[in-house]
């Protein structure tokens, strides 16, 4: 790998190879930013214009968009508490809080910085250990997967501080929703009564853009004069000092490593490695009382992690020729449409490309910093509006967004529904976040849970026996469950 | 313990629907396959924590004193019902000309009462999501019978 580096840089440091990477960058936080685009529909969105370009240029501007799209989602996330991409949702947790208290440029400073480490990060693992690697996510079968996303999903609990009943409720709806629709197994309906729409079940955008944003503008309708929230006050990025980096690094590196992880396993994706970081870092940091309150800690956890999947979600793609989820799936027809076969062979066949897809891939990452911070600047203006200008803007947003996923009228009723279900759920103390873990780690459970149990002939008592990292997975499922409890405990006797 | 709050009404909304939600799952199609194979295997475990948790939900919320909170709920029902005749009538007759009355409807609801500033955004940011979708990043947005060039 780095004997063809130069011929690589030959590649990457011409005036179409950096232009490419700097305005491939700027669009994908653009892109990411606007609630509703998402990585996918961006890269994809952008695919058709590469067709005429030659190979380098072409994956490196589909790379760009990827890595740029991912970060631009915590742009909305902090500053409208509407996440633009999936993975940006648990940025709301802590991003907004601190934005509504005045520190909306720090809250995007911390999430800069952990973003462009969490993609470093993830490009050298890319460049390093890919082929390892993808052989050590090989041994993740369905059991392994399914202890995993339950030991996700115990970060409902750390989100629900206050209502626990209230917040396992919230996940169950969540869970519930995303068993809507067609059978994964044998195609039938469930819970569609009769509606053609709902056979594709409700579509996961729409019900976050619901449940977070337009219930948000619901709430500010209901709450105008009386004590609403304040508007956001953004002026720019402001950078966190090098000392208040002190002791939130081993954090940091966790949710680096989870999200490598978890990027390199097929099928799980961006958003539920920042979901299981945000879990593990609510669990062990010393911050954790703050977590949900504007903790810089919960936003390092969820951006680091969610952007460093990004370079491991094409361990498999490009090593393998395994996509991981829609994206890398995307990624996946993007190089074959340029004529690059992935697979074992890859590597071999085209070093000097993969070299400079690699290194290219860096260089985005670095170059998210300076970036970010101008393209989060020209937001500013547009969020000192006046609230009710504001809150137009954020509806017709939301629309556009849910309307582009699927272009699928159905979807908007979904989301002015959900949006008003949000409404009625969050003024009863029904938290938010929840639902939508629920919802997203959903449909990994129930196929993984339903394939290992065929696996084992119905046994899950094999769950434990013949799988060692299942088996220390649920355990430390069964363990962060009964923390709080135990925690309870102590206090008391305390 | 009495019906006599909002919380209570939604907390006893969500049991009974989380119970009539368990039983439609005997029903699907395929569900005598037994175990993993079935299509309501997955669902009756969610369904069935629903119900759990329910019950203990329910007592707390029909015990407590928190009675009705009907302020803005005005507001809020007249965006409702704007925002549902909204996403049904955008895709017909288009995004401008529907987010432009949109935008109107929402201002004066929300006490915005300055024609400038209600012409200048209902107009300026449909407008420029027109331009930015439509011709910049050619994602053709719903089009108007009526105003078929935007």
């Amino acid at each position: 790998m780095l004997s063809v580096l130069p011929q690589a840089f030959d590649l990457i440091f011409t005036v179409e190879g950096l232009m490419v990477l700097t305005l491939g960058t700027m669009l994908g936080i653009v892109l990411g930013a606007l609630p509703g685009i998402g990585s996918t529909v961006a890269v994809a969105m952008i695919l058709p214009f590469t067709l005429t370009m030659s190979q380098a240029p072409a994956i490196l501007l589909l790379l760009a968009i990827y890595a740029g799209s991912v970060y631009g989602g915590s742009i909305s996330a902090i500053l409208i508490n509407t996440p633009g991409t999936p993975q940006s949702a648990a940025t709301c947790f802590d991003g907004y809080p601190m934005a509504q208290r005045g520190e909306a440029g720090k809250a995007l400073g911390w999430a800069t910085i952990a973003s462009v480490i969490g993609g470093l990060a993830s490009s050298i693992v890319l460049i390093f250990a890919a082929p390892q690697l993808a052989a050590f996510a090989l041994n993740f079968g369905p059991i392994e997967t399914f202890a995993l996303i339950l030991l996700g999903l115990t970060c409902i609990v750390s989100v629900s501080e206050g209502s626990p009943i209230k917040g396992l409720m919230a996940g169950g709806l969540g869970l519930f929703l995303s068993v809507v629709g067609g059978d994964p197994l044998t195609g039938g309906p469930r819970f569609t009564f009769g509606s053609f729409q709902l056979i594709a079940g409700f579509d996961l955008l729409a019900v976050v853009i619901g449940v977070f944003a337009l219930s948000e503008v619901l709430i500010r309708a209901s709450q105008r004069g009386e004590g609403a929230p304040p508007l956001i006050d953004f002026r720019g990025i402001v950078l966190p000092r090098l000392a208040e980096w002190r002791g939130r690094g081993r954090g940091l590196l966790k949710s680096v490593v989870i999200g490598n992880v978890i990027g390199i396993m097929p099928g799980t994706g961006a958003a539920t490695a920042a979901f299981i970081s945000y879990a593990e870092a609510r669990r062990s940091a010393p911050t954790r009382a703050n977590f949900g309150k504007g903790e810089p800690d919960g936003l390092i956890a969820s951006e680091s992690a969610n952007n460093a999947v990004t370079g491991g979600a094409l361990v498999p793609t490009m090593a393998l020729g395994i996509p991981g989820d829609a994206i890398t799936a995307v990624m996946l027809a993007t190089l074959t449409l340029h004529g690059v076969t992935p697979g074992i062979r890859l590597m071999q066949d085209n070093p000097v490309l993969i070299a400079a897809i690699f290194a290219g891939f860096f260089l985005i990452n670095l170059m998210l910093l300076p970036l970010g911070m101008i393209v989060s600047r020209v937001a500013a203006p547009l969020l000192r509006l006046r609230e009710a200008y504001m809150l137009v803007v954020i509806t017709l947003l939301c629309t556009l967004g849910v309307f582009f996923v699927r272009g699928n009228p159905f979807d908007l009723l979904i989301m002015a529904a959900a949006g008003g279900i949000g409404f009625v759920l969050r003024r009863q103390g029904y938290p938010m976040a929840p639902l939508v873990i629920g919802m997203v780690l959903g449909p990994t459970l129930e196929i993984s849970l339903r394939q290992g149990l065929i696996i084992t002939n119905g046994s899950f008592g094999a769950f434990f026996t013949g799988h060692p990292i299942a088996f220390g997975l649920i355990l430390a499922a069964i363990f962060m469950l009964l923390l709080p409890l135990f925690r309870a405990l102590r206090a008391r006797q305390g | 313990m009495s019906l006599n709050s909002e919380r209570a009404v939604v907390a006893l909304a969500l049991f009974l629907l989380s119970v009539g939600l368990f039983f439609s799952t005997y029903s699907f199609p395929a569900s005598d396959m037994g175990a993993a194979f079935d299509p309501g295997f997955f669902p009756r475990i969610v369904l069935g924590c629903l119900i759990a948790l329910a019950v203990p939900n329910m007592v707390i919320d029909l015990r407590a004193r928190s009675g009705w909170d009907a302020s803005g709920l005005r507001d809020v029902l007249f965006l409702m019902v704007l925002m549902l005749v909204y996403v049904v009538v955008m895709p017909k007759l288009g995004f401008f000309a529907t987010s432009v009355v949109l935008s109107v409807a929402f201002f004066l609801i929300l006490g915005v009462r300055s024609p400038l500033g209600i012409a200048a955004v209902a107009i300026s940011v449909p407008g420029a999501l027109v331009a930015l979708f439509n011709h910049i990043l050619s994602m053709p947005l719903p089009t108007s019978p009526l105003f078929w060039w935007i």
